[in-house]
């Protein structure tokens, strides 16, 4: 494993994030990522919004930006038209990027900007306090739904393949070297790539459908991996799994990689994955 | 004046064979002509308690205890029951203790860590009480012979030295109780015992194969959030989470270097490092 403190503003350590949550794991994958294709600190531009997931911006020692809530692909597609020579990252929530700034992630993805888009679905807000998020299962407990949501949820990954990504992933946070490889992959994929971060929240979502903590959570979505990589079937994470009649499978992994203009600001000016 | 009464104890826990093993002692001395008289407790096993035998013989034997502080020999099939019935022995007196280590559930004292108060096997628990202590590793050598449920007759074997009767009145009382069918198997065993009981056998489990040593596991006290997530996927058990909701590292001797704590750690606490590196102290 290579050191990857040495992306990490330390001096804002510990961060604010609740115990178990996961996206500390999907920051440390993601520097990992940047670490294994050896990208220079100030090649690297994080662009987030509001939630937990954007304040991840705030402890990676790259060029980071944070926004206003739900806008951050808009702040990308400035930015990368800008300074095309840097490799935009966008962080987001479930809640960020798919409701408050729904328009824009999809827009990016018509356009096709190459941008990277990490997007931490966790099922809830929960910088704001429980509420039910368009990600939310049918039936999450949550402040605004406290009888159970009866809404049906997204499926992010459905939203972004027909809103024409040319790449678009899934992953789980309980798989870290998997996240690595798919993150790696995407920053390197010419065009807009999509990679929705399946991620827990046991301080609302567990607490509020009594999921457990932090550990309970991940290994019940390690054991919902029905992906390429199922990296810790061997392990003793996910033997005690219970059965996927409550938690229906994901399917990770890529799920769609293709070559398309990519957005340049000018007409005719889009090169093709060169 | 009488021959003094001897005696001898035999220990282990439920299934291993202790109450067989004592009927075959016993009936070997009733063979060589001694008055003999045998007691047990037995069925002990399921409630975490150990199971015993206590045999004494010479020319009239009066009660079927063993004394503390008079036995000849004591006979452990299992490692922390040969510390239990340590006392029992002579000054001078031997030991004859299976290497082999069976954690009863009442010394697991964390259920998640499975950090025990199961005793270090070590020899020198033996020396410092002035016996012959003879370390047998009954389970491997029964296992070479083909059935490591006849691991009680090598243990026989070791003990059969100090009893002082021929070898004829043991292998007849192993043939004549044994289950039929394992006759061979066990006087193989029992022969096997005899050769291995001068033996000195190494105390120190051999290491994984692969295995370089342990890693050294860094926690950063003032990062780590006591979320328990490392502790939960560690698979040599290595980390533990107190009361107090600290991070700690339990089982320092084992860690793999899986990486998967330091790469699960929400909070970056947590350093794996190679075993040749030196580590700086951790942060309190």
């Amino acid at each position: 494993m290579n050191d990857v403190k040495k992306y990490l503003r330390e001096w804002a350590m510990p961060h604010v994030l609740c115990p178990g949550c996961a996206h500390g794991i999907v920051l440390r994958s993601f520097l990992e990522a940047v670490d294994q294709l050896q990208l220079a600190q100030d090649q690297v531009a994080m662009v987030a919004g509001i939630g937990c997931s954007s304040r991840l911006a705030g402890y990676a020692d790259f060029c980071t930006l944070h926004g206003t809530h739900g806008r951050a692909p808009a702040f990308a597609t400035g930015l990368k038209l800008a300074r095309p020579e840097l490799d935009v990252v966008v962080v987001t929530g479930d809640g960020d990027g798919l409701a408050i700034g729904g328009n824009h992630l999809i827009h990016a993805a018509r356009r096709n900007i190459d941008i990277t888009v990490l997007l931490l679905n966790n099922s809830i807000y929960g910088m704001t306090g429980g509420q039910v998020a368009p990600t939310s299962p049918e039936g999450t407990v949550a402040s605004t739904t406290p009888s159970g949501n009866t809404e049906p949820p997204f499926d992010p990954c459905q939203l972004l393949l027909g809103a024409g990504a040319s790449y678009v992933a899934r992953v789980l946070a309980a798989t870290p070297t998997e996240m690595t490889k798919v993150m790696a992959d995407a920053i390197l994929h010419p065009g807009f790539a999509f990679i929705e971060v399946v991620a827990d929240c046991p301080e609302y979502f567990g607490r509020y459908n009594k999921a457990g903590g932090g550990a309970e959570m991940l290994t019940q979505l390690a054991g919902r991996d029905t992906g390429v990589a199922v990296q810790l079937a061997d392990k003793r994470f996910v033997n005690h799994i219970p059965s996927s009649e409550t938690a229906p499978g994901l399917q990770t992994g890529v799920l769609r990689r293709e070559t398309r203009p990519v957005f340049s600001g000018v007409r005719g000016g889009g090169d093709h994955g060169a | 004046m009488p021959e003094q009464t001897k005696g001898l104890v035999l220990a282990g826990v439920g299934g291993q064979g202790v109450i067989l093993a004592g009927m075959i002692v016993a009936d070997a001395l009733v063979r060589a002509g001694h008055d003999v008289k045998q007691s047990e407790v037995h069925g002990m096993a399921q409630r975490g308690g150990s199971v015993f035998s206590h045999i004494r013989w010479g020319q009239s034997v009066d009660s079927p205890l063993v004394p503390e502080a008079s036995a000849e020999v004591l006979a452990a099939f299992e490692w922390a029951e040969a510390l239990r019935w340590v006392s029992y022995v002579r000054e001078g007196g031997a030991v004859v203790a299976d290497l082999r280590t069976i954690v009863p559930p009442g010394a697991c004292r964390n259920t998640r860590s499975w950090a025990t108060t199961y005793p270090g096997v070590d020899p020198d628990l033996f020396v410092d009480r002035r016996l012959t202590a003879h370390l047998v590793d009954a389970a491997s050598t029964a296992t070479e012979l083909g059935n490591v449920r006849t691991a009680g007759s090598v243990i026989l074997g070791a003990v059969s030295r100090f009893c002082g009767i021929d070898q004829i009145h043991w292998e007849a009382a192993i043939e004549s109780l044994v289950p039929r069918g394992t006759e061979e198997v066990n006087l193989a065993a029992f022969r096997a015992g005899c050769e291995v009981g001068e033996a000195t056998i190494p105390v120190a489990p051999a290491p994984p194969e692969g295995f370089s040593g342990p890693h050294q596991i860094e926690i950063d006290h003032t990062w780590c959030k006591g979320c328990d997530i490392c502790s939960r996927v560690c698979p040599e058990y290595c980390l533990a989470v107190d009361l107090r909701g600290q991070l700690n590292v339990v089982n320092a001797d084992v860690c793999t270097g899986c990486h998967l704590c330091e790469l699960l750690c929400p909070d970056f606490a947590i350093s794996i490092h190679p075993p040749s590196t030196e580590v700086v102290t951790a942060v309190d």
